[in-house]
């Protein structure tokens, strides 16, 4: 493999895990609540995935059984923020501090062992014979395709062109308005604080079972957290958070290449390149397109607790 | 509900049914802690017996509590202060690193006596931490940009920089560890026992930031602006300045933790010399309401819980677990928060 087919077959590797996290933030977000416990629920999902590969020997049991907890966690999440209108900031800290120290905890007796039953590469016929793209992008693990091309597409079509997405759409801009059209915002809202939780989950699966693919204390690593920023980024669409996950995948691979190649920079200088990055790509943008700032915005009720009587 | 009694939503929340409701939360958690403890076979009375005794039992371990109590505080203090004018520092961590840091640098790499290379660590850590808050505080007061994530995402920077360093470059060449640079000379002296003089130092530091922001026209401006910053603005109030000096004062506090943690606790610099301190800090500064005096209580109930985590390590527990009892300790005060503003009032029918 050359240089640029090896990057961007990394770059794809590396990056669905943030691309599918960013992609479940992008659900919250939209209909009004940050869910800052996405870095949580991805060592959850994590651990989950190992737990159930080192029992069974089915990946994508491991992937199912990471969303179920996802969405356990985010369903007793999204009852304190969205039914008890808890303050959300905290509860998503909560949350991260919960998620992490549990998966600690239970991920002991499974540190540094591969895991038992991986994502397999899986070769498209023909596609798979392109230059470049062709080894990069269609021979890749079966989770790639839905990270990449059936999630943003499909989300993107809910979000955009459905009466759903629309009624979505304005539980997060005008949850009083909303409201007096019929629309149940809170059931809207617990629903998708709900499933974007179970993909911040699967996202940690997909860590495990498909990237690195073991356990090992603080694999998560931050990466919810990258994956909440890409959706600013992102302007709470999903169609560039898949892409701004790739962008951060080629950050990561690009990393790796410089270890690889024995660039004269030490690795942990590298393996802080993606979060620099991010904090350049959330404050650039704001300084250098002032324009871009409505298109971008972030759903005007981000953030605020529903109160029907209270307006 | 009862016919003639209805849900009243407060505006604010009474301070103390605020305060039973974080009592209640901690017990809560300890409780469902406990459960899960049972269920895995542990005897969770037994365990609180052992902690209690192994912590109030002998000087030892009120010491070794009052360690912990001392980066709990300042990083409390730290993430308090910042929300004086409503910004969230979940950044304390790589602050403390950053301050152990550069403390750690005039330490190893500074010759003098002692009386002259403490003041210049303490500098340097303040500084470390102004530092490190630095890009995010400019950020948010020129940008907008949401201090929230851009503060996180440096702790994950310090972190590895640290790392770095006490595997690398400045690693101990003498000694036995791989992992931490040899011992800073320069040390805090004791004032009881092991317990260093930071405790003091912070404490006083809780004090006079409670007083300046009660008593001083700054202090008066500050929580005006975090309250209600347009507000402030047509007052005429310069808020942007106020968040700029705020978070620069947050980052330096925790920045002086971390040295305060090389000088007077741990004395040499290794990865994960943070010991969670930031995120726990952030627990700190929630349960005492963001009272700089308030810290100091929830500081040293924050150290009791770690130290419990740390007597049960010979059983199995771990410091993440602590974590994850943390954790839900904050979930459900954040839930009793909310709760806290409900009464139930009677209406004539």
């Amino acid at each position: 493999m050359d240089l640029l087919t090896g990057l961007f077959s990394t770059a794809f590797l590396a990056g669905g895990v943030l691309a599918l996290a960013a992609l479940g933030e992008v659900l919250a977000e939209r209909v009004g609540v940050v869910n800052l416990g996405a870095e949580g629920l991805m060592a959850m999902g994590a651990i989950t995935a190992i737990a159930t590969v080192t029992a069974t020997p089915y990946p994508m049991l491991g992937f199912i059984a990471a969303l179920a907890v996802g969405a356990l966690f985010g369903a007793v999440f999204a009852a304190a923020t969205v039914w008890l209108r808890a303050n959300q900031v905290l509860c998503g800290l909560a949350l991260t501090l919960m998620g992490t120290g549990l998966a600690s905890t239970i991920g002991r007796s499974y540190s540094g062992m591969p895991a038992r039953a991986v994502f397999e590469r899986i070769e498209i016929p023909l596609l798979s014979q392109l230059p470049i793209l062709g080894k990069a992008l269609f021979s890749q693990n079966i989770l790639v395709y839905l990270i990449y091309i059936i999630l943003p597409l499909a989300l993107h079509y809910l979000l955009f062109k459905t009466r759903h997405g629309l009624n979505l759409r304005a539980v997060g801009e005008n949850p009083a308005a909303a409201d007096a059209a019929g629309i149940p915002v809170n059931a809207i809202r617990f629903a998708y604080v709900t499933a974007g939780s179970a993909l911040a989950a699967g996202a940690g699966a997909y860590l495990t079972l498909a990237f690195v693919p073991s356990w090992s204390d603080g694999v998560v690593a931050g990466r919810g957290w990258i994956a909440v920023a890409l959706v600013i980024f992102a302007g709470y669409r999903p169609i560039p958070a898949a892409l701004s996950g790739l962008l951060f995948g080629l950050i990561t691979a690009l990393g790796f290449v410089g270890q690889a190649r024995g660039w004269p920079v030490a690795p942990a200088f590298l393996s802080m390149l993606p979060y620099l990055g991010t904090i350049a790509l959330i404050i650039v943008p704001v300084l250098a397109w002032q324009r871009m700032r409505r298109i971008m915005a972030a759903p005007a009720a981000l953030g605020e607790p529903y109160f029907r009587d209270v307006r | 509900m009862v016919a003639g009694l209805r849900l009243q939503r407060l505006p604010s929340a009474h301070p103390g049914i605020a305060l039973a409701a974080r009592g209640a939360a901690i017990f809560l958690a300890l409780l469902l802690a406990s459960i899960v403890l049972e269920i895995t076979g542990a005897a969770p009375l037994e365990l609180g017996a052992q902690v209690i005794s192994a912590t109030f039992g002998s000087t030892y371990g009120i010491e070794d509590l009052c360690l912990l109590l001392i980066p709990l505080l300042m990083t409390g203090l730290a993430v308090a202060v910042g929300q004086q004018i409503g910004a969230w520092n979940i950044g304390a961590e790589g602050q403390f690193y950053a301050g152990a840091f550069s403390a750690t640098a005039i330490g190893l790499f500074v010759p003098g006596p002692t009386i002259v290379i403490l003041p210049l660590m303490f500098i340097a850590g303040a500084a470390g931490g102004v530092i490190w808050i630095l890009v995010p505080t400019l950020a948010r007061a020129y940008a907008g940009v949401n201090e929230l994530i851009t503060t996180l995402l440096l702790n994950f920077v310090a972190a590895l920089m640290v790392y770095y360093v006490s595997t690398g470059p400045w690693r101990d060449r003498v000694g036995m560890s791989n992992s931490a640079t040899p011992r800073v000379k320069a040390e805090i002296p004791e004032f009881w026992g092991l317990v260093h003089w930071g405790l003091p130092l912070g404490v006083l530091m809780a004090i006079g930031f409670a007083l300046v922001l009660s008593y001083s026209k700054w202090g008066y401006e500050v929580r005006l602006s975090g309250s209600n910053p347009s507000a402030a603005k047509y007052a005429g109030i310069p808020v942007r300045r106020h968040i700029i000096t705020v978070m620069l004062l947050s980052g330096m506090v925790a920045g002086i933790a971390g040295m305060f943690e090389i000088a007077g606790t741990v004395h040499r610099l290794q990865g994960g010399i943070s010991n969670n301190f930031g995120y726990l800090g952030i627990m700190v500064a929630v349960l005492a309401r963001n009272s700089c005096i308030g810290v100091i209580f929830s500081a040293a109930l924050m150290a009791l819980i770690l130290n419990a985590g740390i007597i049960l390590q010979t059983q199995g527990l771990t410091t993440s677990a602590v974590l994850a009892i943390t954790g839900l300790i904050l979930f459900l005060t954040a839930i009793g928060d909310e709760l806290a503003h409900y009464r139930i009032t009677r209406i004539k029918i």
